[in-house]
């Protein structure tokens, strides 16, 4: 016992050192093997087109040519444009009708609760496929099959996964604040409006950052409603939709799927902490 | 405050519910109004349906596979991860960046890695005198591709298990470490059964999810093809090669929307329904999170 | 835990909105009337919106014959939308109105959107303008009509043949193209070239199933095989001639190894880019449509190519000069707002001469009509007449339409994928069960 004791102070003596050693060896292989595709495909975004078609790695000559046809040979901005309404009306219609939502599940003791929640809990836990049909049958008769609005109107009725999320975040929000506001004289809406929200902020911008990241990803909503009309794609459909057409140049497809990553990364880094608390919360407060 | 929730639940979930039994009893085109044909659909899709068996089994080699070896791998980043360390936030973004990757755009870049003719990955096996196989072009190679895809993207899991793994007291380990216990003792004893809720909870995550598989295992197979999609569609493409990337999803949707028999496709609907629900009772009980009791308590 | 209690409350809420459910989903609209005015409008106008498959370069030839409609008829607006593949036009006119023409790039919609009524019967309105079907082919009347019913009008017909590479067949001192199989193998596997390591380098003819325009529908009537009875089952596993054409194919890739084919394939450019591998030259004898030769002018005009009937199977040398025909095909969608104004456009794009003499020199497809075959504004290079002779041989043999579209020929096509990789079995078993897979297709969806 005393020997550990004394090996636990000497971290860099005998068989310690070779499992700091070891450590390091996996992190930074498996460090190295996570990060080649994508140094891969930065490089090969700065490669002419006859010199992806061949076995180099390093581009020679460097060109920026690609990320100019990104532009040039596809829509690239109206995508872009079309991703950003598409996730941004989605993420605030979430909000608006999720969070009262969330905090009534969360709050509130009435009668069926437990329904509705379990109900919450299947609709978002099951295939979006089991349902896919009479719901496309429902857009189609309102004729708007062909636009975004089949992937944008639905959150307006809260989502089911941000309800989730949103009322295990209010959880842990200790009942006694809410009850002093209702002394105070507040209503529900008022507990919501001047105590919840301002204490799960985080939370809030953890979910909604997920439905951001959700429907900026989407592409199985717009494969079903948006495909016969290329004036609403967004763009993981449309760099799907046009690799799988009208390109072997995997220069400009390089390109433009870096393109498509740079959004998303810079949100991340403006907003890790939240982000990665959120996910954590996601699993750990279960 | 709840009335629009509501509304939702029973426009967007309890009646397409309702609606996707009633269809599956009715051969439905759109075009015309469903003409009821009876068990005639169940009938097709459990005895005559050439490729529901492939998608079916296709999609429980993910569950099987894909989501245990994930997790598993996440599991194993995470507890490198745990201890501290020097840049310790570096290492941390690192492994989880490829998480951030919109989904098609990492599948995209995969074919192109893997590209068996001109890909760096077969480049770099031939410069080490290896012959690179034909990866998402070969039907035994391509689900097993798509693996190492999802093992690239562990970092949303790998995030909730550390997440967990530091939950867990310090004290825990020195303790155990006085009693002369050794590494393996001390993940059986104090690891695990701290982590374990986090743990089921990703399991049952990474099932369901593998269950709707989707989005990557239909971008892998249209890009991998490299056919040109001229006049037939999605749907035709779905699957390539030979079908080894076909998922019960996927099936659903060349059968709805690719075909266009939506009657047929409800059926397949109902019966996915019914394998995700059996999951889902089972796994509700497991997960706490889950359990509405916690609201009132 | 969740109480048993709950969730038979969960159920009871089910149960109570199941009827206003069932209702609601049974409740659709019903096909709009057929009846249309005793005689065509004296003047044309409104919009009308016109639905195609094609894109870029070929897209601009249609705008072009579109540009002249608008010309003839200033009040009217022809509202164009491009690149819409079978799956999506389908979605369109089942959601409704937007579409009033629709144009797809095969006969293999043609049984299911006439059988569903997705694109109306025509026949009033050819019977009302006295437009003659006589200007037709028999085989083009064939694809463009089911049950009876004429649902679509030919724009065009495309067909199959040989292409080779003439510098590539010099400089191995072949100066004629093959005529049969065997002829063909042998060029192909001298005209092919490896790297050091192995893999292939350059390819006479690529065999493998998949590969670009390589299809089961395309060489079908090199053997005369037959695809469908007079009843609509499958005719597949009692047709001789694929045995024949399957056992030839799978030789012939196995003789080069499917894993070096599919390598070489797999790095191969996109067919329709100025990549393709013919234009490259990477592969010498290829299997296209005539249109191939209006890439070549536009991508890789300093190409030497000839082109030929494709071989046909040794056991019957006679069916040299036949081939596949298949064709674009339009018709006015159930939804159209404005039947009158799409069918004057359908009628325009498909019988006028001048456009469809024009549709044919700017697409390189082969004119539809005899009118337009006869024409002597249609252009005709010597590579172009092939086409054009195939075209007219008794053999020459199309897809036959089927309410279950193309999947009989996807069913066949499965099972060839398969049978190319090792795993299809016994033959004789394996398109007995195409048989039955194709048989059980078409009963559930046109069954009684």
């Amino acid at each position: 016992m005393t020997a550990i004791a004394l090996t636990r102070k000497r971290p860099f003596s005998g068989g310690r050192f070779l499992v700091w050693v070891g450590e390091h060896v996996v992190l930074v292989t498996v460090a190295v093997l996570f990060i080649a595709p994508i140094v891969f495909v930065v490089l090969t975004s700065f490669m002419t087109s006859d010199q992806t078609l061949t076995a180099t790695v390093w581009p020679n000559p460097w060109t920026f040519e690609n990320y100019l046809k990104a532009f040039s040979e596809v829509p690239l901005l109206q995508w872009f444009g079309n991703s950003a309404l598409y996730a941004v009306l989605a993420t605030a219609f979430m909000l608006v009708s999720s969070v009262p939502a969330a905090y009534v599940l969360a709050r509130i003791k009435f009668r069926f609760a437990n329904v509705i929640f379990i109900a919450i809990i299947v609709a978002m836990l099951l295939p979006p496929q089991v349902t896919a049909v009479p719901i496309y049958v429902m857009w189609a008769k309102l004729g708007l099959t062909g636009s975004l609005a089949p992937l944008i109107l639905p959150n307006l009725l809260g989502d089911a996964f941000s309800i989730f999320l949103l009322r295990q975040f209010f959880l842990t929000i200790p009942k006694e604040y809410a009850d002093a506001a209702r002394i105070d004289g507040n209503g529900e809406f008022g507990v919501l409006w001047r105590v919840i929200i301002p204490m799960a902020k985080p939370g809030i911008a953890a979910t909604a950052i997920f439905l951001f990241f959700h429907s900026w990803n989407d592409y199985y909503g717009p494969l079903l409603y948006t495909s016969e009309n290329p004036a609403w794609w967004p763009v993981a459909y449309g760099l799907a939709t046009f690799r799988g057409s009208h390109s072997t140049d995997w220069g400009l497809t390089t390109a433009i799927t870096m393109l498509v990553m740079i959004p998303v990364v810079v949100i991340f880094f403006f907003a890790q902490r939240t982000f990665v608390e959120g996910i954590a919360l996601t699993g750990v407060k279960g | 405050m709840l009335a629009p929730a509501l509304l939702g639940l029973a426009i967007f979930f309890v009646y397409p519910l309702i609606a996707s039994v009633y269809y599956s009893f009715t051969r439905f085109d759109l075009v015309s109004d469903p003409e009821f044909i009876g068990f005639r659909n169940y009938e097709y899709l459990f005895t005559k349906d050439p490729k529901v068996a492939t998608a079916a089994l296709n999609t429980l080699w993910f569950v099987l596979i894909m989501v245990p070896v994930k997790l598993l791998f996440a599991f194993f980043v995470a507890n490198l991860l745990v201890r501290s360390r020097r840049g310790n936030g570096v290492w941390r973004t690192l492994y989880y960046l490829p998480a951030l990757v919109p989904p098609v755009a990492s599948v995209v870049a995969f074919v192109f890695l893997f590209n068996p003719g001109t890909g760096p990955v077969n480049t770099i096996l031939k410069a080490l005198g290896i012959h690179g196989p034909l990866w998402f072009n070969d039907p035994n190679l391509s689900k097993p591709t798509l693996l190492l895809l999802s093992i690239w993207v562990m970092g949303d899991v790998m995030i909730i298990l550390l997440a967990g793994l530091l939950d867990v007291p310090r004290e825990l380990y020195e303790a155990a470490g006085l009693d002369g216990a050794n590494a393996a003792q001390k993940l059986r004893y104090v690891t695990l059964p701290t982590i374990t809720p986090v743990l089921v909870f990703s399991l049952v995550t990474g099932i369901i999810a593998a269950l709707q598989f989707f989005t990557e295992a239909a971008v892998a197979s249209t890009v991998a093809s490299g056919k040109a999609v001229v006049g037939e569609g999605t749907g035709s493409q779905l699957g390539y090669p030979n079908n080894s990337l076909l998922t019960y999803t996927q099936w659903l949707y060349v059968r709805g929307f690719g075909n266009y028999q939506l009657g047929y496709a409800s059926a397949l609907a109902v019966i996915l329904f019914i394998v995700a629900a059996a999951f889902l009772v089972v796994l509700l009980r497991r997960v706490k999170a889950f359990t509405p009791e916690e609201a009132t308590a | 835990m969740t109480s048993p209690t709950t969730w038979r409350r969960a159920l009871a809420g089910a149960a109570a909105i199941t009827t206003a459910a069932l209702v609601l989903a049974g409740c659709t609209g019903t096909a709009g009337d057929q009846t249309i005015a005793d005689k065509a409008p004296t003047e044309l106008e409104g919009t009308v919106s016109f639905w195609h498959f094609f894109a870029d370069r070929e897209a601009d030839v249609i705008q072009s014959v579109i540009d002249d409609f608008e010309a003839a008829n200033p009040k009217v607006t022809v509202d164009v939308h491009s690149g819409q593949d079978d799956e999506k036009l389908q979605k369109a006119i089942s959601a409704g109105t937007t579409v009033d023409l629709g144009m797809s790039y095969s006969t293999d919609i043609v049984g299911s959107f006439c059988n569903s009524g997705a694109f109306r019967d025509l026949g009033p309105y050819i019977d009302r303008d006295k437009v003659d079907l006589g200007q037709f082919t028999d085989t083009v009347k064939s694809y463009t009509e089911f049950d009876g019913v004429r649902c679509s009008m030919p724009v065009l017909t495309d067909v199959y043949a040989l292409y080779y590479n003439e510098d590539l067949l010099n400089a191995a001192g072949f100066t004629e193209p093959p005529k049969t199989l065997s002829e063909l193998e042998e060029m192909g596997l001298a005209l092919t070239t490896y790297n050091d390591d192995g893999s292939i380098k350059t390819l006479g003819f690529n065999p493998l199933m998949g590969y670009y325009e390589n299809s089961a529908a395309h060489l079908g009537p090199l053997a005369s095989a037959q695809w469908l009875n007079d009843d609509g089952t499958s005719a597949v596993g009692s047709s001789d001639g694929w045995n024949e054409l399957m056992e030839w194919q799978k030789a012939y890739v196995d003789e080069i190894g499917l894993d070096k084919l599919q390598a070489f394939t797999a790095g191969l450019g996109q067919e329709f880019s100025a990549d393709n591998a013919f234009q490259t030259g990477q592969v010498a004898l290829n299997l296209d449509g005539e249109y191939r030769t209006a890439f070549i002018d536009d991508q890789t005009p300093d190409l030497k190519y000839g082109t030929a009937p494709f071989p046909v199977v040794d056991s019957q040398p006679d069916l040299y000069g036949a081939g596949y025909i298949t064709g674009n095909i339009a018709g006015i969608s159930k939804g159209s707002k404005n039947p009158e104004l799409a069918w004057a456009l359908l009628k325009y794009l498909t019988t006028d001469t001048d456009a469809v003499v024009k549709l044919a020199n700017g697409l390189k497809n082969v004119p539809s009509t005899h009118d337009a075959l006869a024409s002597p504004d249609l252009e005709v290079t010597p590579q172009f007449q092939v086409f054009l002779d195939i075209a007219a041989n008794a053999n020459t043999e199309t897809t036959p339409p089927s309410p279950s579209g193309a999947g009989y020929q996807q069913s066949f096509g499965d099972y060839w994928d398969k049978y190319q990789q090792g795993q299809g079995g016994d033959l004789a078993d394996g398109l007995k069960g195409v048989d039955k897979e194709i048989n059980d297709a078409l009963e559930l969806v046109s069954g009684p």
